[in-house]
């Protein structure tokens, strides 16, 4: 379904010649790879520890109790203090490696003498500042990212999954089923889905995959509209009456004629979809309606960033210039790809 | 002309093909009946909107669901009823008994497949016990028969890499990859230029004589008639208007509208800047055929009779028939 014929190497090339776009796909695959190793980069737990000539790796796995490395208490290891007391005896082969932030996202870094939030510091290696509670800004970005981005893309898939299947459907089969299914949609697009997800999540408290489904409930209907008129004009394509001709059931049609003649229009809406997954959940937090308290998001430390507009800049400064940066990448990448599938440029005349 | 084989392989009676739209249904192809004879090839010939390419798409049950409906008559393809097959029934055939060329070599091929992948198809669906390999070289096989150079290069290639000729190639090349009995040829050389039409013609009908299969050959083109077909039959408004042997309809054509088509090929031994004969007139729109003969407000001939009944088919010599009531005087 997706092999690469010439024109896709065409449109691939031309996508990489389309610099701002190429630029941005690349830092964006890269943010997300920095978000799904994040545990590596900004956790509270050490890369590495030499204790007693025994290596540990607690970055990933179960937690390691304090016992176990002379202290204590049996909950789980404070790797920083264990760095401090290591480090002050350097005669001894121990050691940890921490994390180049050392903090995870849950954590309240509080100090004696102050109240948080506390600015960005570098010896504190708290590089954005703490918010509110104290809890690591840089930390709650990055895993804030991490919740957001991967809900935008199966929230993506399974709008698509669902609404390229209804669609090509509506198209294929047209008649009484396309009305019917019109109908239906009209109905559904009328319910103001923003009200609906209150009402909901004032009932439940969402959890990520709830909140998922709800808004797969709600926002099928647009790919459904495109695939169902992409299916109407491919299948009155002179190659569908040939494939009919040579005994091809409907199955195989869609398959293997519809579907891979409609994917540069699925491609196209891509990024447009995972900005808009992006923004829709940041919004639902900010208003207080999304994800539960503690889980790290982006509209959670937007309006604690209304809240502290000038005593603490700079969780306003990271948390929008994070949503701007984010943001205006996918359109980069979607306005490349979309400059390079435009059949414009690669029509021929024979 | 062909004795010794008269087997006749497809028979159409009476065939009402009709569309339901907002006017009401309309008959496309208007109680169609002729005889394909085994190993011969008939010409359809017509105007068009005469109902040539939906008798042709009927053959194969290929009119579009769920306006295009049969309300009458019987396609017997080895002695069933193709209109009455099952789904299953008809996939079978469709492809490994019956295939069909279209007219548009330019959008019939899928634009992301490769051609090898195209051609693959016809096995996957009829033969599912081939291997791959097999496959393949079965594939540049054919491509070969039809004449096109590098196959093994050719078959993975993408349609629009190919030019016009060569894609009606690789449909011809597709639609026998099973040796079929009988091949549908919808207007194959229209899109084409007149060089590349007469090389696809006598492809045509030498890959005719090598596997034996009949042919409906479809066309608006009476120079092709003569060079391919065996027998003929001429189309207007919906009906069957007259039905021949080649040679017959071309040395005695009887029908007005027959007569109208031949006066309108223009000769070398008309006078010259001499006006060029027509026929009178436009084809009636679908919902719009006169009662009576449909060609009764066009035909030069045509007596009061013409304008109440409908002639049926007439005999006038073996094998030929008319439908037209003048041509006995009374």
């Amino acid at each position: 379904m997706f092999n690469f014929n010439p024109l896709t190497i065409k449109q691939i090339r031309r996508f990489k010649t389309i610099k701002r776009g190429y630029i941005s796909f690349i830092i964006f695959c890269m943010f997300i790879l920095i978000s799904i190793i994040a545990e590596l980069l900004v956790s509270n737990r050490a890369l590495v520890v030499k204790y007693n000539d025994t290596y540990y790796f607690p970055a990933y796995g179960d937690i390691i109790p304090g016992k176990v490395f002379g202290l204590d208490y049996e909950y789980e290891t404070n790797y920083r203090d264990l760095a401090k007391i290591f480090s002050s005896a350097p005669e001894s082969s121990n050691f940890v490696v921490l994390p180049p932030v050392p903090y995870n996202a849950f954590e309240n870094d509080l100090k004696d003498d102050a109240f948080p939030p506390f600015a960005p510091s570098a010896t504190d290696k708290h590089y954005l500042g703490t918010d509110k509670t104290g809890r690591d800004i840089l930390a709650r970005l990055i895993y804030g990212f991490r919740i957001a981005i991967f809900f935008s893309l199966i929230l993506l898939f399974s709008n698509y999954l669902i609404g390229i299947s209804i669609g090509c459907l509506m198209g294929f089969i047209g008649g009484k089923f396309d009305l019917l299914f019109q109908r239906i949609i009209e109905i559904w697009t009328n319910i103001p889905y923003l009200y609906a997800i209150i009402i909901i999540s004032s009932i439940i408290i969402p959890s990520f995959f709830s909140l998922l489904i709800i808004m797969v409930i709600f926002n099928w209907i647009n790919m459904t509209w495109y695939m169902r008129t992409a299916t109407y004009k491919e299948k009155e394509r002179d190659y569908v009456l040939a494939a009919r001709a040579l005994g091809a059931g409907n199955t195989r049609i869609i398959f293997k004629h519809i579907i891979p003649n409609t994917i540069s229009i699925i491609v196209t809406f891509i990024p447009f979809s995972i900005s808009g997954g992006i923004t829709a959940l940041t919004a639902l937090d900010y208003l207080g309606f999304g994800l539960p308290a503690p889980s790290p998001s982006w509209g959670q430390l937007l309006s604690e960033a209304s809240e502290f507009t000038t005593s603490a800049w700079w969780i306003g400064v990271s948390i929008i210039s994070a949503l701007i940066l984010v943001l205006t990448m996918v359109t980069f990448i979607g306005e490349a790809i979309r400059e390079a599938f435009d059949p414009k440029m690669h029509t021929t005349y024979e | 002309m062909p004795t010794a084989q008269t087997e006749i392989i497809l028979e159409v009676k009476d065939l009402v093909a009709a569309f339901q739209t907002e006017s009401g249904l309309l008959r496309a192809a208007d109680g169609v009946s002729f005889n394909l004879k085994k190993n011969s090839t008939l010409g359809i010939v017509g105007e068009s909107g005469c109902g040539k390419t939906v008798t042709a798409l009927s053959v194969m049950r290929l009119l579009p669901k769920p306006t295009g409906q049969y309300l009458r008559g019987e396609i017997l393809f080895k002695e069933n009823d193709i209109l009455k097959l099952s789904p299953d029934e008809l996939h079978n055939i469709r492809g490994n008994n019956i295939s069909m060329i279209f007219q548009e070599p330019m959008t019939a091929l899928n634009p992301v497949n490769t051609i090898g992948k195209q051609m693959a198809e016809t096995f996957i669906l009829h033969s599912p016990g081939m291997s791959k390999s097999d496959i393949l070289n079965e594939s540049i096989e054919l491509l070969k028969k039809v004449g096109i150079a590098d196959p093994d290069k050719k078959i993975n290639e993408y349609p629009h890499q190919l030019s016009g000729g060569m894609r009606q190639r690789v449909m011809i090349a597709m639609a026998l990859s099973l040796k079929p009995a009988i091949l549908i040829a919808d207007e194959p050389t229209t899109a084409l230029d007149v060089t590349i039409q007469a090389q696809i013609l006598d492809l045509i009908n030498e890959l005719q004589k090598e596997t034996g299969m009949s042919m409906i050959f479809i066309t608006h083109n009476l120079g092709v008639i003569a060079q391919v077909c065996d027998d003929v039959i001429v189309m207007y408004a919906g009906k069957v208007v007259e039905r021949a042997p080649v040679v017959k309809l071309f040395t005695e054509p009887s029908h007005p509208y027959t007569k109208g088509l031949f006066a309108s090929i223009p000769k070398l031994e008309t006078e010259h800047k001499s006006t060029l004969a027509t026929i009178p007139g436009t084809v009636p729109a679908i919902a719009e055929y006169p009662t009576g003969c449909r060609f009764n407000n066009r035909c030069p001939i045509a007596s009061e009779r013409c304008f109440k009944e409908n002639p049926g088919e007439l005999l006038i010599s073996e094998d030929h028939y008319a439908s037209c009531f003048n041509l006995f005087p009374k």
